[in-house]
């Protein structure tokens, strides 16, 4: 039986870390991206060889992340897509994104990922403000990432995805306005839009501590949040997923995966892996990784066996991320049992706060649930 | 066993001082077990007890040593519960006993609660033996701590034995002193029976068990006895000695120290500080001393989940078969629904308890701030015990309130002295007396109210004093004060389990302080959330708990599910302390907020 599986690549080098990042990435280790690719490349080939039936993976979707992918030079580029393409069957993908910084990104490289299957670009753009772009640690203007897209649009590129955040430092109302009316300008056809979180260990975080750091309000970052809900949707892109807005059917398949209980394999430093109902995250530091995978380990660390109970939660918050919802007769087909016999009380507490609805086929968060989804969430963590 | 050969004796230390320690050596030096069954520290063995390097349940021990002459003694260690909490207790071990060792720390010195467990000792004329422990840390300082033994407590230490736990030094030079200076027991065989009871415990096939110390007569196993205080008659069913595993005898005489089974079904029957004598023809007299138990401080205990209330109810009545002091009975509050209003000797037992429900039961508890019992005079001349400050009457209807005052005696370092009597004037205390115990440190006596005491006062007084200071104290009286009540509203609405009896002076300020702190404490929900104090009907504070704007996790990025799921399950672990009062959800923390305010 074939089984419907993404791929997740890592590349943890980035030209520079931004200042909210808590990702395993790292900026300054460029002299070991050779030996980390020489790594990919042996971990690639020992799930070629464990899982693969016919010699090569064939999974549905593969996506290349970061870090920062198109940090890599062009030979590097070169390597790692021979890499995928000796252990992995590219041609019947339905999806290849690869990740990308406007100010590490070219016409070279473009026309390489072009060629080697890559069909979507995903990139960092995350505000057009350039006050924003600095008090957050990013690497770009807003000028060179409006360059940069339309770089990928001549490149050939027809499904373009751009991040954006909200509730950064410095940044009002307007300034997101205004990077929304160019987002949407853009031609892009998917939007991710996300809201700043304070990580531990981060820059902003320290500065935080030593209150040197200007945040919105939480009543003007809500506004914010009210805001862009309404105003993506009236410009053509649909919600399908808490933060993420595409035009049409450019929603993403492979971030679906993860909602949708769907196996996935990651490669690379840090990369988390579900199969088999078990969860495994590789080595975060770059030199553990690349030793592990001298020791050909694949599906590096069991970080969990999910339970049949942690797997009817996870099924549930992760569904729930999807404006579809949780989808009432696949949950009965996984796990044999009515939805409502396990949540029932949860769901009808949430329904009665207004946070979920629920039709014959679904449940699903109502525009209040979306933003406040942590609440339910938790709930569908049973005891 | 010959009476002449006896020898009953406790041990008083301070806490840390290395009390278990020593009872660990002289168990192992007299092969009452050997190395291989010691576990580390046998006398405390409840996990808390461990834990917390205290002893909340006394235990005893039959020790078999040859003394210098050649003899076999009898050495019974009657260990003595090692906190302010169960002065009660310590005092009916001590009666059990014609002498006592004294451990102090070669390097700390003599500490409050030492000095009031010697005092007691002394009071039962029982035979000290000081013995300085931990002399081999670098810091040890024998001379001063003897000369400290002279001065401050008035005992010779020309003959204190000099030991090391750890190193096994001076562990025969202590049991030939106990051999040696303890006197033997005075008990009479001819006598009619007289025992008393030191301690008792719940055996889940034997029943209550008592921890008896006979002081006339003879003990057989089948007799018919009666307990003095509560009448109960019964069949000795089983005697026997403690080694420390119980060991079965047919019969005790005079000065002998073990348990006693009957058909005593609960541990209520078999009272600390009882005498036991025969069903007939036994003493006329009880053993001075005894005392029913009063519980000094009181809490609510709620269970979180509502249908975990009966489940409360059997794990109270299973810890009161071990507890005779902990008392209960069914409360309602209109915040916390259905709970238990529980009585306990002090902080330290209420701690125990709560702790143990949690842990051997599996119960979430919801416990209330605790409070003292207040007497309420009514303007019909009428009192009223209050230990529930939303159970006090109208305010209209009160004539005076009068609240129980302590002594307290403090011992510190003298640079820190003011720091003590600052604190101790804040929290209402009257100074009584300082005496300087050495050149180094003072003995300072305040008159205070026990309420202040079991809010922050000993927190207080470690972080002011650099954690030097050492506290003892005990009821002194009931005073008039003026207090009133605190009131707290969150959404507009009294929380009755919030409600506090506060000074008038300080009232404002608490009532600000507790309102802000409040704010700090209950997480930001989907709606504003007001928070007032009031006393009466007049607000004299109010805080706002902000709406949570949105609550929306990031990104799932790249299959990282483990770290969602942690994070929610942290936010659920949370809220599994949290207590929904109307609409809004409280977290456990904010019924004890009023014990850290300031």
């Amino acid at each position: 039986m074939k089984i419907d599986f993404g791929v997740y690549i890592h590349i943890p080098f980035c030209k520079q870390k931004c200042f909210y990042c808590d990702f395993p990435s790292f900026a300054g280790r460029e002299k070991y991206i050779d030996d980390y690719l020489n790594s990919l490349h042996h971990e690639m080939e020992l799930g070629a060889e464990r899982i693969a039936e016919k010699g090569k993976l064939t999974p549905h979707t593969i996506y290349i992340g970061g870090g920062t992918p198109s940090h890599l030079n062009l030979s590097q580029m070169e390597m790692l897509f021979k890499s995928i393409h000796a252990n992995m069957q590219v041609k019947n993908v339905a999806e290849f994104t690869m990740e990308a910084n406007p100010c590490t990104i070219d016409e070279e490289k473009l026309h390489l990922m072009k060629d080697n299957g890559v069909n979507r670009v995903s990139i960092g753009v995350q505000s057009f403000d350039n006050g924003c772009l600095k008090r957050i640690g990013r690497v770009h203007t807003g000028e060179m990432a409006i360059e940069k897209v339309s770089m990928a649009q001549r490149a050939g590129f027809d499904n373009i995805s751009i991040d954006l955040m909200y509730g950064l430092p410095g940044q009002s109302i307007d300034i997101l306005k205004e990077s929304l009316d160019k987002a949407v300008a853009l031609g892009v056809q998917h939007i991710s839009i996300y809201g700043l979180q304070l990580e531990e260990g981060t820059v902003l975080a320290k500065q935080q501590e030593l209150h040197k750091l200007e945040l919105p309000a939480d009543e003007a970052v809500e506004e914010m949040y009210d805001y862009l809900v309404e105003y993506l949707p009236a410009h053509g892109f649909n919600r399908y997923e808490i933060s993420n807005y595409a035009l049409e059917e450019y929603h993403s398949r492979h971030n679906t995966l993860y909602w949708q209980d769907v196996p996935y394999l990651g490669f690379g430093s840090g990369a988390h892996s579900y199969w088999q109902g078990n969860r495994y995250e590789n080595p975060v530091t770059i030199g553990d990784y690349i030793e592990a995978v001298s020791k050909d380990k694949f599906l590096h660390i069991m970080e969990e066996s999910v339970s049949e109970r942690a797997h009817m939660e996870e099924f549930c918050f992760l569904g729930l991320r999807m404006t579809s919802g949780i989808n009432k007769r696949k949950f009965r087909e996984i796990f044999n049992k009515d939805i409502n016999e396990v949540f029932g009380k949860v769901i009808d507490k949430m329904v009665a706060k207004a946070l979920l609805g629920e039709s014959e086929t679904a449940i699903f968060l109502t525009p209040l649930g979306m933003k406040y989804g942590n609440v339910v969430f938790g709930e569908f963590i049973l005891e | 066993m010959d009476t002449k050969r006896i020898r009953n004796f406790s041990i008083i230390a301070h806490i840390d001082h290395g009390k278990s320690t020593i009872a660990d050596r002289l168990i192992e030096y007299t092969g009452t077990l050997s190395k291989r069954e010691m576990e580390n520290q046998v006398l405390d063995n409840m996990d808390l007890e461990r834990e917390r390097g205290i002893t909340i349940k006394a235990q005893t021990v039959r020790l078999d040593y040859k003394g210098k002459d050649g003899e076999m003694y009898c050495l019974n260690l009657i260990d003595t519960p090692g906190h302010v909490d169960f002065t009660y207790e310590v005092s009916r071990s001590l009666a059990a006993c014609e002498g006592a060792l004294l451990i102090v720390d070669a390097a700390q010195g003599v500490e409050a609660q030492t000095l009031a467990n010697v005092y007691m000792a002394l009071e039962h004329d029982l035979e000290i033996i000081p013995v300085i422990n931990k002399i081999d840390l670098p810091s040890a300082d024998p001379d001063r701590v003897k000369q400290e033994i002279e001065d401050v407590i008035g005992l010779d230490a020309s003959e204190a034995i000099l030991a090391s736990a750890k190193t096994g030094e001076g562990i025969e030079d202590i049991l030939d002193a106990i051999v040696e200076r303890i006197p033997a027991p005075s008990g009479e065989m001819d006598k009619p029976l007289s025992a008393l009871i030191f301690d008792s415990y719940f055996d889940s096939y034997k029943g209550a068990i008592a921890h008896i110390r006979i002081m006339d007569g003879v003990l057989k196993k089948g007799m018919g006895l009666k307990m003095m205080a509560t009448g109960k008659v019964f069949d000795a069913t089983e005697i026997g000695c403690f080694r420390p595993q119980t060991t079965e005898l047919q019969e005790m005489g005079p000065g002998s120290v073990g348990y006693l089974a009957g058909s005593l079904k609960q541990v209520r029957d078999v009272r600390v500080g009882d005498t036991v004598t025969l069903a007939e023809g036994g003493v006329a007299e009880p053993l001075p001393g005894y005392r029913g138990v009063t519980p000094m401080v009181y809490c609510g205990l709620y269970p979180v989940d509502s249908a975990d209330y009966d489940n409360l109810k059997d794990a109270l009545e299973k810890l009161q078969l071990n507890d005779a002091a902990l008392v209960f009975e069914p409360e309602t509050s209109v915040a916390l629904g259905f709970g238990y209003r529980c009585g306990f000797l002090g902080l330290l037992h209420m701690d125990v308890i709560q702790e143990r429900l949690e842990r051997e039961y599996n119960l979430k508890l919801i416990t209330t701030a605790p409070s003292v019992i207040y007497h309420v005079y009514k303007t019909d001349g009428e009192m009223v015990k209050v230990d529930n400050p939303s159970d006090l009457p109208d305010p209209t209807t009160i004539d005076h309130i009068e609240e129980p005052f302590v002594k307290a005696t403090v011992i510190v370092p003298k640079d820190f002295v003011g720091a003590v009597m600052e604190i101790s004037q804040n929290k209402r205390g009257e100074f009584k007396s300082m005496d300087y115990l050495d050149v180094n440190r003072v003995m300072v006596i305040y008159h205070i109210p026990l309420s202040e005491i079991i809010y922050d006062y000993f927190d207080k007084l470690k972080s002011s004093t650099r954690g030097y200071a050492s506290l003892d104290y005990e009821l002194a009286d009931y005073q008039a004060a003026k207090l009133v009540k605190l009131d707290i509203l969150m959404n507009g609405e009294a929380v009755d389990a919030l409600s506090t009896i506060v000074h008038m002076d300080n009232a404002a300020s608490r009532g600000r302080s507790l309102a802000a702190k409040l704010k700090t404490i209950i997480p930001q929900q989907m709606f504003e959330i007001p928070i007032q104090a009031a006393i009466g009907n007049k607000i004299i504070a109010r805080e706002n708990v902000r709406a949570l704007r949105k609550d929306v996790l990031a990104k799932c990025y790249g299959g990282d599910i483990s770290r969602k799921r942690k994070l929610l399950e942290k936010q659920k672990e949370g809220k599994k302390r949290m207590k929904a009062v109307g609409r809004v959800e409280v977290p456990q923390e904010a019924f004890m907020a009023i014990l850290n305010i300031d």
